[in-house]
């Protein structure tokens, strides 16, 4: 008994961290300090684990769990609401489309499919702020962050592998 | 980097269903959010408040590495920037000089026509606590809020010129939309020749200038002041000068660099200003001198009337009723402008 509810608290553990990491990378994209001389925008680093675990534990990030990220992104940016839950469910309808395809990528490959997620979510924001604003934006300060999302994710998806390793995965029973 | 080294979950999510409703969620939000803008203002105000001290915190180291990395590609060019600002501080003497004489025309002048001088504008000094340069959002968050007297609508200058404005403001900090901003849209005056226009940011690094007039020209290295309509910011606030845009119009380039402020003033417009000292007749170059006033001029004849008839000075009665003090003198005791003129 004692160890039955040790294991439900330790999935329950295990199933908030994907959740938690994204809310994690918001609060640090958007904290409003940098340390590179505003020189590039902050990547998505919410969008970093939302990706990774749409494939590999789709259970645990959900649309539900995409839109709050997005939501939780434009809330702290300061922009209109309702951009990034929006554009975030966009790149999560590509991912969840093509998620066999992106699933077996390796190498540089995974790179190019983590981009073309991040493509998509960009693209969708800039769309979006467009018709929003009725105006065309510089597309620059957008292609800036999707450049320095990408480049980052190569050391952040180490680190979500690991994590999912040695702490979400172990836990997992039902695949 | 691989995705292989992990089983992967063959279950799709089956979520469909929740994606649509999502979007329409989403979409609902953008188009809430577009009608009432202030959604979540008051939240994110809360937020900040609360946030404050550990961004201030974090600031504070991580301040020097910013300055340091946003310098890097200044260093190349320090010998060349040194010998400009030289030769730029030879000049701004020459201009000072300039300053402080027509500075005390300005002066006599004003004594003259007993007119009422500039109000010098109230602000509040804060420090810039955060930035944030998302690719739709240039903003900049304040340590001063509702509680110093700061409201949404105030203008932001630092040491150079005019930064931006609060747009939202919390207890105890408060939000700037930089004019660089897709937002920030602000009436100004271009000089020389009072031209109006619309100042208006697109996230790029100089705001573009929209004419109100077709019939103008403008050329580059005129500059751009705010012009004070509306009365949403004060008149007078240097901004930039125009730059050619060579994809066609003209564009601003700012005084202020908000990406190296640090302290700067919230300037309170609508508050009753301070009025600076007003000048007083030892002001005038005669008086300070030791000099007596000269004697006021002969009253020139008016057609019609006997020659030892005064007439009635019209100017005396023209002026405020403040103009009458005994203190202040009358126009008519005071040495012409043009005699003084020439010695300056």
């Amino acid at each position: 008994m004692e160890r039955m509810g040790s294991l439900m608290s330790g999935r329950i553990f295990s199933s908030t961290i994907p959740v938690l990491l994204g809310v994690l990378g918001a609060l640090i994209a958007n904290f409003p300090v940098s340390f590179l001389g505003n020189l590039v925008p902050p990547p998505l680093l919410s969008f970093m684990p939302l990706y990774f675990w749409a494939i590999v534990r789709p259970d645990l990030m959900t649309p539900f769990w995409a839109f709050m990220l997005g939501l939780l992104e434009d809330f702290l940016s300061g922009g209109p609401p309702g951009v990034w839950a929006a554009s975030y469910l966009a790149a999560y309808a590509f991912v969840d489309s093509q998620r066999d395809m992106l699933a077996g990528l390796s190498g540089v490959g995974a790179l190019v499919g983590f981009g073309v997620a991040a493509l998509t979510a960009c693209a969708s924001a800039y769309v979006i702020v467009d018709i929003y604003y009725w105006r065309l934006q510089p597309l620059a300060p957008s292609m800036a962050e999707l450049a320095i999302t990408v480049i980052e994710y190569i050391a952040a998806v180490f680190a979500l592998g690991a994590i999912h390793r040695r702490v979400v995965g172990p836990l997992r029973s039902d695949f | 980097m691989a995705n292989g080294g992990w089983k992967i979950a063959r279950s799709r999510s089956g979520a469909q269903l929740p994606l649509a409703l999502l979007a329409a969620l989403a979409i609902a939000l953008i188009l809430i959010g577009k009608a009432q803008s202030n959604l979540f203002d008051r939240a994110r105000a809360n937020v900040t408040d609360w946030a404050a001290p550990a961004i201030q915190v974090v600031q504070t180291p991580l301040g020097g590495i910013d300055r340091w990395i946003g310098s890097i590609g200044e260093i190349f060019a320090v010998y060349k920037e040194n010998l400009k600002l030289k030769e730029e501080n030879a000049r701004l003497r020459q201009w000072q000089n300039a300053a402080v004489v027509l500075d005390t025309r300005v002066k006599r002048y004003q004594l003259l026509l007993h007119a009422v001088p500039d109000p010098s504008l109230s602000s509040v000094m804060a420090r810039v606590i955060g930035r944030s340069n998302r690719p739709f959002l240039q903003t900049m968050i304040l340590d001063a809020g509702k509680a110093q007297g700061v409201k949404p609508g105030q203008g932001v200058i630092d040491a150079r010129g005019m930064i931006g404005r609060i747009f939202l403001a919390g207890d105890h900090t408060a939000w700037v939309i930089l004019l660089t901003d897709l937002n920030s849209r602000i009436p100004v005056v271009i000089e020389p020749g009072n031209i109006q226009a619309i100042m208006a940011g697109d996230n790029s690094s100089a705001p573009q200038i929209d004419l109100l007039s077709q019939n103008v020209v403008l050329r580059p290295g005129m500059q751009v002041v705010s012009s004070g309509d509306g009365g949403l910011l004060p008149p007078g606030l240097a901004i930039g000068s125009v730059i050619a845009d060579p994809s066609g119009g003209s564009r601003v380039v700012l005084l202020a660099d908000p990406a190296s402020s640090e302290d700067v003033n919230i300037v309170d417009f609508k508050q009753k200003a301070e009025l600076p000292p007003s000048v007083s007749p030892s002001d005038l170059p005669a008086t300070a001198a030791g000099l007596p006033p000269a004697a006021p001029p002969p009253p020139l004849p008016i057609p019609g009337t006997a020659p030892g008839t005064a007439p009635a000075p019209a100017v005396t009665q023209a002026a405020p009723p403040s103009a009458a003090k005994p203190s202040v003198p009358k126009p008519d005791t005071v040495p012409a402008p043009a005699a003084d003129s020439g010695n300056e």
